[in-house]
């Protein structure tokens, strides 16, 4: 009855912005301490993408803590003996987000917040498989220089689209994408807090 | 029982649907345009100059000790320096609230209005975002790291959502009812 009661009492602003920062803290040290499981999904679907679309570039994709080791069957320069160029990415700087998403969520206090939970994380899981599928492509095909790039065989063009995905993936999505499902899945909520007053 | 509402809810969805569809192209264009080595050249360079230089401004009100050098804000003690990249000016954020107000169904004036207001809270707190850096690194190296790369990231969007919730608010209902219809309410009840 209470938490009925309270679904229907607009949510001031104020109050809201309060709840996301007192939960940031709580969410932000979850996200680190479990980040080598919630990051598992996401090195799965980098492992399925490289399988798949890079089967003649990756020789294995494995976890290690937080960060995801792409070992590559590229010689680190011509004329060189033995030895592959292995590219090491931190999931965190992809994962961002996930303690953002938690904290709107948990801010919120929807009754269906653990269902906004899961499916948030769902949501989110493909774009930080993009953000470290791309940083591992930017590695071998830009940062690592000619001797590597040359080894890849993307195309000038194809280039321009990795350089792309590593900035939209790095520097827009890891932020944004925890947002919008946040507002998608809130829209009630977001209409009782447009009728509410800002400040207590 | 889910019949009668499925109209409503196809009709609500399709709004909101073309808000964010509007504001993930945008986003991309502006995204892109912004990589591009004009606007590079002409607006994010010598915005992230400015930006080392306000923080630097702001800094010396109660430090002496800190000079500014392009996009390098340094303590002359310590020698310790920021370099202000992409991604922490704050034009990516910007982007993104400027693609949301675009997006959104406002009239012009609304939402000029918003984005004068938005931009001065964005890059505002971006500035408090440099300047807290610098001296957090001055402090502690793994703590930089951690408050750089993730916790103000985080911070930045809230602030850009933030911003937007409340520009959403001084809409009138007709401007603003698409993506957050006034019957999404009653229904939740």
């Amino acid at each position: 009855m209470a938490r009925a009661l309270r679904s229907l009492r607009p949510p001031r602003l104020s109050a809201f912005i309060l709840a996301v920062l007192a939960w940031l803290p709580l969410t932000f040290a979850v996200w680190y301490f479990a980040a080598p499981l919630l990051l598992w999904p996401a090195v799965l679907a980098m492992q399925g993408i490289c399988a798949t679309a890079f089967a003649y570039l990756v020789r294995s994709v494995e976890q290690v803590g937080s960060n995801v080791v792409f070992t590559t069957v590229l010689r680190p320069g011509t004329g060189l003996s033995g030895g592959f160029v292995s590219v090491d990415v931190n999931l965190l700087l992809y994962s961002f987000g996930l303690p953002l998403l938690a904290a709107l969520i948990l801010a919120a206090r929807e009754t269906a917040w653990k269902r906004h939970l899961l499916v948030g994380y769902l949501v989110v899981v493909p774009f930080i498989a993009w953000g470290g599928l791309a940083d591992f492509l930017k590695n071998v095909a830009i940062t690592a220089g000619p001797a590597v790039a040359s080894q890849t065989g993307f195309s000038a063009g194809q280039r321009e689209a990795i350089a792309f995905a590593f900035q939209f993936g790095s520097l827009i999505l890891p932020a944004i994408v925890p947002a919008i499902v946040w507002v998608l899945m809130h829209r009630r909520f977001l209409e009782r807090l447009r009728t509410a007053p800002a400040v207590s | 029982m889910r019949t009668p509402a499925a109209g409503p809810r196809t009709r609500r969805s399709c709004p909101m649907i073309r808000f964010f569809v509007l504001f993930l192209v945008l986003l991309a264009v502006l995204f892109g345009l912004e990589l591009t080595p004009p606007v590079q050249h002409w607006f994010v360079v010598p915005w992230t100059n400015t930006l080392a230089r306000i923080s630097a401004g702001i800094v010396t009100l109660f430090d002496r000790d800190v000079t500014a050098n392009a996009n390098v804000l340094r303590s002359v003690s310590s020698n310790f320096a920021v370099s202000i990249e992409a991604g922490c000016n704050g034009v990516e954020a910007t982007l993104v609230l400027l693609a949301a107000m675009l997006a959104f169904p406002a009239s012009w004036r609304r939402k000029a209005l918003g984005l004068a207001a938005g931009v001065v809270a964005v890059q505002g707190l971006n500035v408090v975002r440099v300047i807290s850096l610098f001296y957090i690194g001055q402090w502690n190296r793994d703590v930089f790291e951690w408050a750089h790369l993730y916790v103000w990231q985080a911070l930045i969007m809230l602030d850009v959502l933030v911003v937007w919730l409340l520009w959403v608010r001084t809409l009138p209902r007709s401007d603003a009812d698409p993506p957050l219809p006034p019957g999404a309410a009653a229904a939740a009840a």
